[in-house]
């Protein structure tokens, strides 16, 4: 999976979380400023991730994240990785 | 000095309708809103229809995000609280800790469990991060202390099939007793799913009319043969006298009696003489300080099952004498939505002591098998005086509540 299609994937799981159109989530979004996401919908967002990517995801690196783009930066490291 | 308690607020979702006119239109017209569900039909299921909440817009109650995290029967309840809510005109509270929620529901988020076993059973580490939260018990009374900054007590009742009714008569007593200025009090269920309907139908309790769903809840009828799934949700705010006439409120009606007793007698099947269930309307007249004599029409339990119409009937002659009021039971239309169910009808007994007139029995048409010595309002709308009605639930677990409304 290319960085490009991870980017999509991750976006359009943030924004069935959030319920907004997938454009609207970029990858300098910031979850919590601008959406005021809270933990559990973190959790939520992550157990989406998880069932698309097959993947595990740990909950504390999805609490440090800044924006989309560095969550997408972190899971590809990790896919690549498993790889 | 004890409180009286206003009604000045009331909310409907249910499957004639999801705004309170259109459901009291199509209620006069004596018609069942019993349909083929797809989900049922398609698994061969020993029921395959029932009565269900037609699709309606959403989005004036929920964001699309808000949508995701909660269950259906949360859905229900909080946009026919919404509905109540404006319609009581209800701003912010000057006290919110002085503002409460009752909240009846008899299977809870059951059906959302149900999916989430089909779907994560086998791989519950998968599970959703909202499962929880969509399907614990309070999630409706939850939802609404933070949509609207209630912080007075918020208690959901889990009484079967008197939930409803039970949380309106609590939340009746909050205020009477000076805790409380205003309660959203209601019930709501939304038990139409494979799993729930066949438990329900292999205990017997339901109707086999898979072929002519219209006609399969018939309460009272000679011709019944079980109880009609359904779901929905009602809401009424209520709210002490004073209250409601300082903020000038518009008073719809008075709740003024709440009676409950349990039968302690059999888990699902009511005592063949309806003495309990007649005892529970003598204690909500006695609370209103009325007597039979009083009461313009009664809202029946009436689940279309042979053996609650026939104690229902024997407990309403037990209680009114040989002069029954005349009776309706809204079941015929609407189906059985459990714990919603008896909100729903005290809503609807509400606006018909309001209105001045009685819906009539959907498939109503005779009932020499026992039930002939209670007036069975059928055919077309009965017009009454505006007189108190008497509103009954009788639930699993031999549990049973009759509320009192009055006109003003």
């Amino acid at each position: 999976m290319t960085r490009d299609e991870l980017a999509e994937v991750v976006r359009s799981r943030v924004a069935e979380v959030v319920g907004v159109p997938t454009a609207e989530i970029t990858e300098t979004t910031d979850l919590r400023a601008e959406h005021d996401v809270d933990s559990l919908e973190l959790m939520e967002i992550g157990t989406r991730l998880e069932q698309a990517l097959g993947t595990r995801i740990d909950a504390s690196n999805l609490m440090d994240m800044r924006n989309v783009g560095h969550a997408v930066d972190l899971l590809h490291s990790r896919l690549r990785e498993r790889v | 000095m004890t409180q009286r308690v206003a009604v000045t607020g009331i909310g409907l979702k249910t499957p004639a309708g999801t705004g309170v006119e259109q459901v009291l239109d199509a209620l006069a017209e004596g018609r069942s809103t019993a349909a083929a569900v797809p989900d049922l039909c398609d698994r061969g299921l020993p029921v395959t229809f029932a009565c269900r909440v037609p699709d309606f817009d959403t989005t004036p109650y929920f964001s699309l995000r808000e949508l995701r995290q909660v269950d259906r029967v949360a859905m229900l309840a909080v946009s026919a609280a919404a509905d109540a809510f404006a319609d009581a005109g209800l701003g912010p509270f000057a006290d919110p800790a002085r503002v409460g929620i009752t909240v009846g529901t008899g299977v809870a988020a059951l059906s959302f469990v149900e999916q989430l076993v089909m779907e994560y059973g086998g791989s519950p580490e998968r599970l959703p991060a909202f499962s929880v939260t969509r399907a614990m018990a309070n999630s409706a009374a939850a939802r609404l202390a933070i949509r609207y900054g209630i912080q007075g007590p918020a208690p959901t009742y889990a009484m079967a099939c008197v939930s409803g009714a039970a949380a309106i008569g609590e939340g009746m007593l909050k205020i009477r007793s000076g805790q409380l200025d205003v309660v959203l009090a209601g019930g709501a269920d939304a038990p139409v799913s494979p799993v729930v309907v066949s438990s329900f139908a292999r205990m017997g309790a339901m109707s086999r009319r898979n072929d002519d769903p219209a006609s399969a809840s018939r309460p009272f009828d000679d011709e019944r043969d079980g109880f009609v799934m359904g779901e929905g949700a009602a809401f009424l705010i209520l709210e002490s006298w004073a209250h409601a006439e300082a903020r000038g409120a518009s008073i719809i009606g008075e709740l003024r009696g709440y009676g409950s007793n349990s039968d302690a007698h059999h888990i699902v099947a009511p005592r063949e003489d309806g003495s309990a269930a007649a005892r529970c309307m003598r204690l909500a007249l006695a609370d209103a300080g009325l007597g039979p004599a009083d009461i313009g029409h009664v809202n029946a339990h009436g689940t279309s099952t042979v053996q609650n119409d026939l104690a229902e009937a024997h407990a309403i002659v037990d209680c009114f004498g040989t002069a029954s009021p005349p009776i309706a039971a809204t079941k015929g239309s609407l189906g059985h939505s459990l714990g919603a169910s008896g909100a729903i009808e005290a809503v609807v007994a509400l606006m018909s002591a309001v209105n001045g007139t009685v819906p009539p029995v959907a498939n109503f048409r005779s009932g020499h098998g026992g039930t002939s010595m209670v007036d069975v309002v059928s055919g077309a709308v009965r017009k009454i005086p505006p007189l108190p009605a008497l509103s009954n639930s009788f639930g699993f677990g031999g549990h049973n509540v009759s509320l009192v409304f009055a006109p003003c």
